[in-house]
């Protein structure tokens, strides 16, 4: 329990300063370093798929896409943090977690547990098989994005 | 075969990009307008009769093996197809002519279609993750085309509009997760038959509260408004056409009706809740609207208006006020969509949206003035235009389930409706015309071609109302109005 405790309020601190970092580096790491602690709470709840999907890809991968496109982009001028961040954030984390103790512990109570039923069957029947619309729902996505970069990017092409 | 109405939109989108680099303009016209009108053929043609004996079931198999690609069609899923078909029809029509400037046409026609699978794909979804998964497909495309135009204003408006639809995606989310870990299952009627034996009463309210705040963002109910008057007046004429006709009642309207009435089952305090957040945004929007001087930020500040209408009417919860709700909704649906083209009309002739700056304007754009004409007393419910009808259905739901008051908020609410939409017409086609605007001619002909088509359409519905009423409400409100039972029973996947 104390460890899972550490691991959430760790997920937290680390989102938390995700947002609040102005310098694009840092923040992507501290993006990372939460999307780890989310994969171990991941492991730790018996769901590896997840803990591995969570940490190869987001941590890894993204965390990858997106520091290769700092150091493409940046201008390496040294980023002031606001002053702001610095009593602004203490205080949020502070009020985030009363809250939430003071509010999760109750309602946890009222949720019914639903008893976890047998393993429905491997990683791959799962998703092949019982999740099949999510596969169409992400091809839709990714062709989305994809679009949408083009589209967006369309005229800088040519002034550039 | 349901899952056609969201693979061929996608599959044609998917190809678009690459048949642009042959042909630029005529191929990429051709192919999805085929498509949109293909699905309006399919939808009317071959829906029907689908769903005549109960609601139709689609299962697949691959390999001989069945996969788990669930969709489910019913009079309620297949009214919204066909108004997502209709307007879709009308707005690519339009697009033929007003995105020639933009340029990267096929590329427009792509993204449009993957806006139309997702709204499709979420019509007929049967699992609450689907429904949030074909949600963010329908917004996904939307953000880009919000910002298709690239100028400062559009990028600005695309990205407020996306930072606030995070917070509902991320609250639908939630809401979705809570459910699941009560329930241990995502599909609609296994949540429905397990919330119904369950004793949960706090942590229900918990989860329809969240969806109430994230489909209420995504339907711009009042006070969840802020984006709206922002994003779409600024997207290109025929995306906020999709955008205020289409999408909010989609994946706002649409989700949170099916969820609310056919899952969680409508309580007393759910519909006093809806039916308050109807006639907030009713009246305020509609006072909001009347101060705008830009002509599309008026239309966009009428639809949160109307929205609240149709909230307004389902909410309540009687098979009537349901039947009115959706009536409205598809009249708005294509009174809105014509309006916000023909207001693209005038922007593409006179390169204005200001008011003030128009004057006169029917004098040299006969069509787009009558068809404006035609949509703003439509929507203003005029008799005996479609509009009219779905208001006088409405406002006698409210009086007959003993709601007198807000049966006259929404009569008033109405009046001042008309007063806005007659300002639009005295201040752009009426009066003197403006010296700057002699040279200005009428739209070309697949904008006026297709302002025109909607414009019939709403006659025509006004006219053969009962018509309407009995082939595509009836069948939808049906579904509705039996509550839980719709889904446990006859969805019996």
């Amino acid at each position: 329990m104390i460890v899972q405790t550490a691991l959430l309020i760790g997920l937290v601190l680390f989102s938390v300063l995700a947002i609040f970092l102005k310098d694009l580096l840092r923040a992507a790491i501290s993006l990372a370093v939460a999307s780890l602690f989310l994969g171990i709470v991941f492991f730790r709840m018996n769901a590896p798929y997840a803990g591995v999907f969570e940490i190869s890809v987001v941590a890894g991968l993204i965390t990858v896409l997106f520091i290769l496109t700092i150091a493409l982009t940046n201008t390496a001028e040294e980023v002031r943090e606001s002053p702001l961040a610095n009593i602004v954030f203490p205080l949020f984390f502070v009020v985030f977690i009363v809250i939430d103790a003071l509010v999760m512990k109750g309602l946890l109570q009222k949720i019914p547990t639903v008893a976890s039923g047998p393993e429905a069957g491997t990683f791959g029947e799962v998703l092949w098989k019982g999740r099949t619309l999510d596969l169409l729902g992400q091809i839709a996505v990714i062709l989305a994005g994809v679009f949408s970069v083009l589209a967006l990017f369309r005229k800088r092409d040519k002034h550039d | 075969m349901i899952i056609l109405f969201v693979a061929l939109p996608l599959i044609v989108a998917g190809v678009l990009p690459l048949i642009g680099k042959v042909s630029r303009r005529v191929l990429p016209d051709l192919l999805a307008n085929a498509a949109l009108l293909f699905l309006v053929v399919y939808a009317v043609a071959v829906g029907r009769p689908l769903i005549a004996n109960g609601p139709a079931l689609q299962k697949l198999t691959w390999l001989g093996e069945t996969v788990n690609l669930r969709l489910a069609l019913d009079g309620f899923s297949l009214f919204m197809l066909l108004v997502i078909s209709v307007v879709g029809l009308g707005v690519s029509l339009f697009s033929i002519d007003y995105m020639e400037h933009y340029g990267a046409k096929a590329n427009y026609y792509a993204l449009l279609l993957i806006m139309i699978a997702g709204m499709n794909g979420l019509v007929l979804a049967t699992d609450l993750f689907h429904i949030y998964l074909f949600l963010e497909v329908a917004a996904v495309a939307s953000y880009s085309l919000v910002a298709f135009g690239l100028g400062h204003d559009e990028l600005e408006a695309a990205f407020k509009y996306l930072m606030l639809s995070v917070v509902a995606s991320a609250s639908i989310l939630f809401s979705i997760a809570v459910i699941f870990g009560m329930t241990g299952s995502l599909s609609l009627p296994d949540v429905a038959r397990a919330l119904r034996d369950l004793d949960a009463g706090a942590v229900v309210g918990i989860s329809a509260a969240l969806f109430i705040m994230g489909f209420g963002l995504k339907a711009a109910l009042i006070p969840f408004h802020a984006w709206l008057p922002d994003a779409h007046p600024s997207a290109p004429a025929p995306i906020s056409a999709v955008l205020s006709g289409l999408l909010i009642k989609v994946s706002g309207v649409y989700a949170m009706t099916r969820i609310f009435l056919n899952v969680f089952g409508l309580t007393p305090a759910l519909s006093t809740v809806l039916m308050y957040l109807g006639t907030v945004s009713l009246v305020g929007a509609a006072f909001l609207a009347l101060g705008q001087k830009d002509v599309k930020r008026m239309l966009a500040y009428s639809s949160i208006s109307q929205v609240g209408y149709i909230v307004l009417g389902i909410g309540l919860g009687t098979p009537l006020g349901i039947a009115g709700g959706l009536f409205h909704l598809f009249n708005h649906a294509l009174a809105k969509g014509l309006l916000f083209l023909t207001s693209g009309s005038i922007q593409q002739s006179t390169g204005t949206r200001n008011l003030d700056e128009m004057g006169g304007l029917a004098k040299r754009m006969p069509f787009t003035a009558a068809t404006n004409l035609v949509g703003a007393l439509s929507i203003a419910g005029v008799p005996p235009l479609n509009g009219f009808w779905s208001k006088l259905l409405i406002i006698m739901a409210l009086i007959q389930a003993g709601h007198p008051v807000f049966a006259l908020v929404a009569v008033l609410t109405s009046v001042l409706t008309l007063w806005y939409y007659l300002l639009i017409q005295r201040k752009a086609f009426f009066g003197k015309l403006n010296e700057k605007w002699a040279a200005v001619k009428e739209a070309p002909f697949w904008m006026t071609a297709s302002t025109v088509f909607l414009a019939l359409l709403c006659v025509a519905v006004g006219i053969l109302f009962s018509l309407t009423i009995r082939t595509w409400i009836q069948p939808a409100a049906g579904v509705l109005a039996d509550g839980v039972q719709a889904v446990i029973r006859s969805w019996g996947l």
